[in-house]
This record gives C-alpha cells, sequence and structure tokens, in this order.
C-alpha cells in the first residue's frame, strides 16, 4: 500500500530524510518513531503529496508521488485520511460542518452527508457536540474531530501526525482506541509518533527513524 | 453542476458575512462604471451633433466656362461612377445666379448691372462618410481637380481640420478614461476577492489537504466577483438612465433645438453595463486567487 524506495529528501541543502527504505502493506497498523527532527512529518508529508521526493520512489495506493501531477494530487488525498497534532479545524465552522467538509469536496448530496457525518460522530462519541464550535471543546475532543474528518471518506490510508501529542493518557488512550477500530474496517494506518506508550506491547511495526533514515524496525 | 451548487452556496454565505465591504466593492464599481457609461454616452452625443454636422459637408466643383455638352456629359458619368461619392447636386449656371439673387435679398438689385451671367456651373458631392478625414478629402479634391472640364474643387478644409480633431481626441479619450476605469474595477475586485482569499487561508489549506480540487477551492470566489461586478453593473446602468433621463429633459427645456442631437440612450447599456462589470470583476478575481499549488 505505502511503498519507500531509498527516498532522499532535502530541504535547501539539509537532509531530511536520507536513503529511506520501507514498505507497509495494505491494512496494516503500523508506528513511526523517532526523536524530533527526525523526519517523522516529512516522511507523512512525502505520502500525502505534501512534499515530493529528492530521489528515490513512493508509491501509495498505486500512485507514484515523484511523478504525480498537481491537478491529480486531490485524488491521491481523497485516498489518504490525516490527522494533524495541530488540529487544522476551522473554528468559525460546527463540528458538523468541519467533519461535512470531507465529503463536500466530493459533492455529496446533502442527505447523505448528513447521515455519514452523524454517524461518524457517534462513533468517535460526539454524536451531542454536532453543533458546538470547534474552540468549545476539550483538545481530545478536538482530536476526536479530526478522526471523523480524516474517516468520514473512508479512505484507504490514514496518516497521524503526533495525534496525541497535546492529550493526556486517558484521551490518547481514547484515540488509540479510534485508531484500531479504523484499522480493522481495513484501512491501512500510520501513526508517527514518539510516544512510546502508545504502540508499546502492541504487537504492531514500529519504524524507528535516526539520523534521518530508518534505523530498524522491530515490533512494538 | 454540484460544484456551482455548491459554489453558490458558498458564495451567498460569503456575501452575507462579508456583506460592508462586499456593499462598498459593489458601490465602487458602480460608480467607476457609471462614469464609463456617463462618458460613453457623452461622446455618443457629440458624435451625433458631429455627425449631423458632417452630413452636411461636401466639395463644391466648379466646372469650366467653355465645357462642351459632350465634356460635361462624359464628366457626369464619371462622377456618378465613383463609388467615394454618396450624392451628386448639379447647380448649373442660371440655378446659381438664382440661388445668390435669393441669398442677397434686398442687395439682389446690384445684380442688375451684370450683362452676363458670370458664376460656373457646378456639381455639390457629397463623400462617403468613412473618407471625411483631411488627407482623404484633399487626395480626393485633386483626382477631381485633375479631370477634365473642371476649374476649381472648394471644400471647407479647415472647418474638417478642427471636426476631425475633435472627433479623435473623443476617441482617444474614451479609450484612455475607459481604460483606466476599467483597470481600476480590476483592482477594486482584485483587492475584495483577495482579503476574502486570506481571510480564508486556512480553509483553503485544509481543502487542500482533504482533497478539494482547484475548481472547487477557485468557482466561489469567481462567483463572488461574477456577482459582485454584476450588482455593480446593474446599479449603474439604473443610475445612468435616471441621470440621463433628469439631464435630457433639463438641457431640452433651456434649448428645445437641441433634442436633434440628442442620440437616444441605448438599450443595449442596461445589458453591456452589468456584463461588463461582471467580466471585469470576474477577470480582477481570477488574478486575486492566483494559481492554486498543492
Amino acid at each position: 500500500m505505502i511503498e519507500f524506495s531509498n527516498v532522499t529528501k532535502y530541504y535547501d541543502d539539509d537532509v531530511v530524510l536520507k536513503d529511506v527504505t520501507l514498505t507497509i502493506e495494505k491494512g496494516e497498523l503500523t508506528f513511526i518513531t523517532g526523536p524530533s527532527g527526525a523526519g517523522k512529518s516529512t516522511l507523512l508529508k512525502l505520502i500525502y503529496c505534501d512534499e515530493r521526493p529528492d530521489k528515490g520512489q513512493i508509491m501509495v495506493a498505486g500512485w507514484d508521488i515523484g511523478k504525480l501531477r498537481q491537478n491529480t494530487i486531490p485524488f491521491l488525498r481523497r485516498n489518504v485520511g490525516i490527522v494533524f497534532q495541530d488540529f487544522r479545524l476551522l473554528l468559525n465552522r460546527t463540528v458538523f460542518d468541519n467533519v461535512a467538509l470531507a465529503l463536500r469536496i466530493h459533492y455529496m448530496n446533502a442527505s447523505t452527508i448528513r447521515e455519514d457525518v452523524h454517524a461518524v460522530l457517534k462513533e468517535v462519541k460526539l454524536g451531542h457536540k454536532a453543533d458546538t464550535y470547534p474552540q468549545h471543546l476539550s483538545g481530545g475532543e478536538q482530536q476526536r474531530v479530526v478522526i471523523a474528518r480524516a474517516m468520514v471518506a473512508k479512505p484507504t490510508v490514514l496518516l497521524a501526525d503526533e495525534p496525541t501529542g497535546n492529550l493526556d493518557i486517558d484521551n490518547s488512550q481514547i484515540i488509540m482506541g479510534l485508531f484500531r477500530e479504523i484499522n480493522a474496517r481495513g484501512t491501512t494506518v500510520l501513526i508517527a509518533t514518539h510516544n512510546h506508550g502508545l504502540f508499546h506491547a502492541s504487537g504492531r511495526r514500529v519504524f524507528y527513524l535516526k539520523n534521518h533514515t530508518i534505523e530498524k524496525e522491530e515490533i512494538g | 453542476m454540484k460544484v456551482i451548487i455548491y459554489s453558490i452556496q458558498s458564495v451567498f454565505r460569503s456575501l452575507w458575512r462579508e456583506k460592508w465591504i462586499n456593499l462598498l466593492t459593489i458601490l465602487s464599481i458602480s460608480i467607476g462604471l457609471s462614469l464609463l457609461t456617463a462618458f460613453i454616452l457623452l461622446t455618443l452625443n457629440m458624435d451625433s451633433v458631429i455627425q449631423r454636422w458632417a452630413k452636411n459637408f461636401g466639395l463644391v466643383v466648379y466646372l469650366n466656362d467653355d465645357i462642351s455638352a459632350e465634356e460635361e456629359a462624359a464628366l457626369k458619368i464619371m462622377i456618378s461612377e465613383d463609388s467615394d461619392i454618396t450624392e451628386i447636386k448639379y447647380i448649373s449656371k442660371e440655378l446659381a445666379l438664382k440661388e445668390l439673387r435669393m441669398t442677397l435679398g434686398s442687395k439682389a438689385p446690384i445684380l442688375e448691372g451684370l450683362n452676363d451671367n458670370p458664376l460656373p456651373s457646378s456639381y455639390e458631392l457629397n463623400l462617403r462618410r468613412d473618407l471625411l478625414e483631411p488627407e482623404l478629402v484633399r487626395k480626393k479634391a485633386v483626382q477631381l481637380q485633375q479631370m477634365k472640364g473642371i476649374e476649381e474643387v472648394q471644400y471647407g478644409e479647415k472647418w474638417l481640420s478642427s471636426l476631425y480633431t475633435i472627433t479623435r481626441a473623443m476617441k482617444i479619450g474614451a479609450f484612455f478614461i475607459g481604460g483606466a476605469i476599467f483597470i481600476a474595477i480590476t483592482f477594486i475586485t482584485y483587492s475584495t476577492i483577495k482579503i476574502f482569499f486570506y481571510r480564508r487561508k486556512d480553509e483553503i489549506e485544509t481543502l487542500k489537504l482533504l482533497g478539494a480540487t482547484r475548481i472547487f477551492i477557485r468557482l466561489p470566489f469567481l462567483l463572488d466577483g461574477l456577482i459582485i461586478g454584476l450588482l455593480g453593473g446593474i446599479i449603474s446602468s439604473l443610475a445612468i438612465y435616471g441621470m440621463y433621463s433628469f439631464t435630457s429633459l433639463k438641457v431640452i427645456e433651456f434649448l428645445p433645438s437641441f433634442r436633434l442631437f440628442m442620440a437616444s440612450f441605448p438599450f443595449q447599456v442596461y445589458i453591456i453595463v452589468p456584463l461588463a462589470g461582471a467580466a471585469v470583476s470576474v477577470i480582477g478575481s481570477y488574478i486575486a486567487v492566483g494559481k492554486i499549488r498543492y
């Protein structure tokens, strides 16, 4: 589903990722970890084509990231749900509208959007907060809205960049539970985190990024 | 189709949310278009006056006194076959004298002492309207002058030159004023849409990450510009109609004969002005949104 072959990425003259090779199979839940600045976020950005590799090849759900044309990128991103650490919620829209945005870009009709959004909000236990504005939610609730927005369009891949970075242990457990549920339905999930507690004893593959390359891979 | 429906909904939300800045933009556009339309109408009316004056412009071709009947007949054929000439009026020696008597009126008896009619016979020629340029008329006069049997060609050279200069100045003025106003309207819409675009920058970034296409992101802004320009144009048309009707009435009240020179208020203005406003605003919006890169 996701395949990096000898990928190198520079920001100006600074190397961020060097000769990275990894494969994530369809339906897997995997982690990528490493210290701050190791290149975890860049690796995710390469997957959803916010950045392009300077060397090597990246294949995501059959798309060759290095060769994607600008007008094709939206269609890749519709297959990739993204959960950001800083949420990126629109503060002037309700929870419902924030989640619905992911379906509106697919030009779905209003009744389908209503049904799907309410269903996904129920799944993340925020059914009662549909008309609330994000600034009136706690950090954990906001992150659940972001997860709802990422999963409502049923992507084949879900990426999460430090999804529990701002959350306490209880909320982190809830968020991880949601990722496991999403993965159980067949979605490939890749979580970038420096929180070892998330993957410790998870039985999932963990890639360790150090010195801009994959230092090791092991089962968490 | 769905993208249009979504965009229209988004535009109406934006029009309401940003009502004051939208209103200000619409008024600015309508003022700009009103000024432009007023100037065009003024030019049309001036042109109407000039065209009426130009209609009476002609060349007078005086014939030789000793021209034979055959030569005169041949000359008439040559002139009438000239496609540059639209009207020919023959003034015989006798008719010329009769007209002179009428012109002199009470002073006509001074002609009594003449034994022979000294006036030559002549042709009054009207040229095609597109030839009414000083250089073209001069060439035509020279060409006629060289024909056998013609003594002299006369026309109001200075008058024509002045008329030509006025018309040309008006056309150049209309071009530059029109251009300046169009640029101003483009810039007004550009600024407004740019503000909207920056205000929604976070939303646009999120939309891009969610997989929104360029058309999905761009269309609401273009429609916003279109509606702003269209409304500005409609207000402008109505304002111009009101001002034109009022001014016409006032001018005719004091100068009734001016009615003859008034160009009518063209009905197309009602359609052209809003469409022009919309088109220019869409251009401004398009430039403001710029290239969307992922």
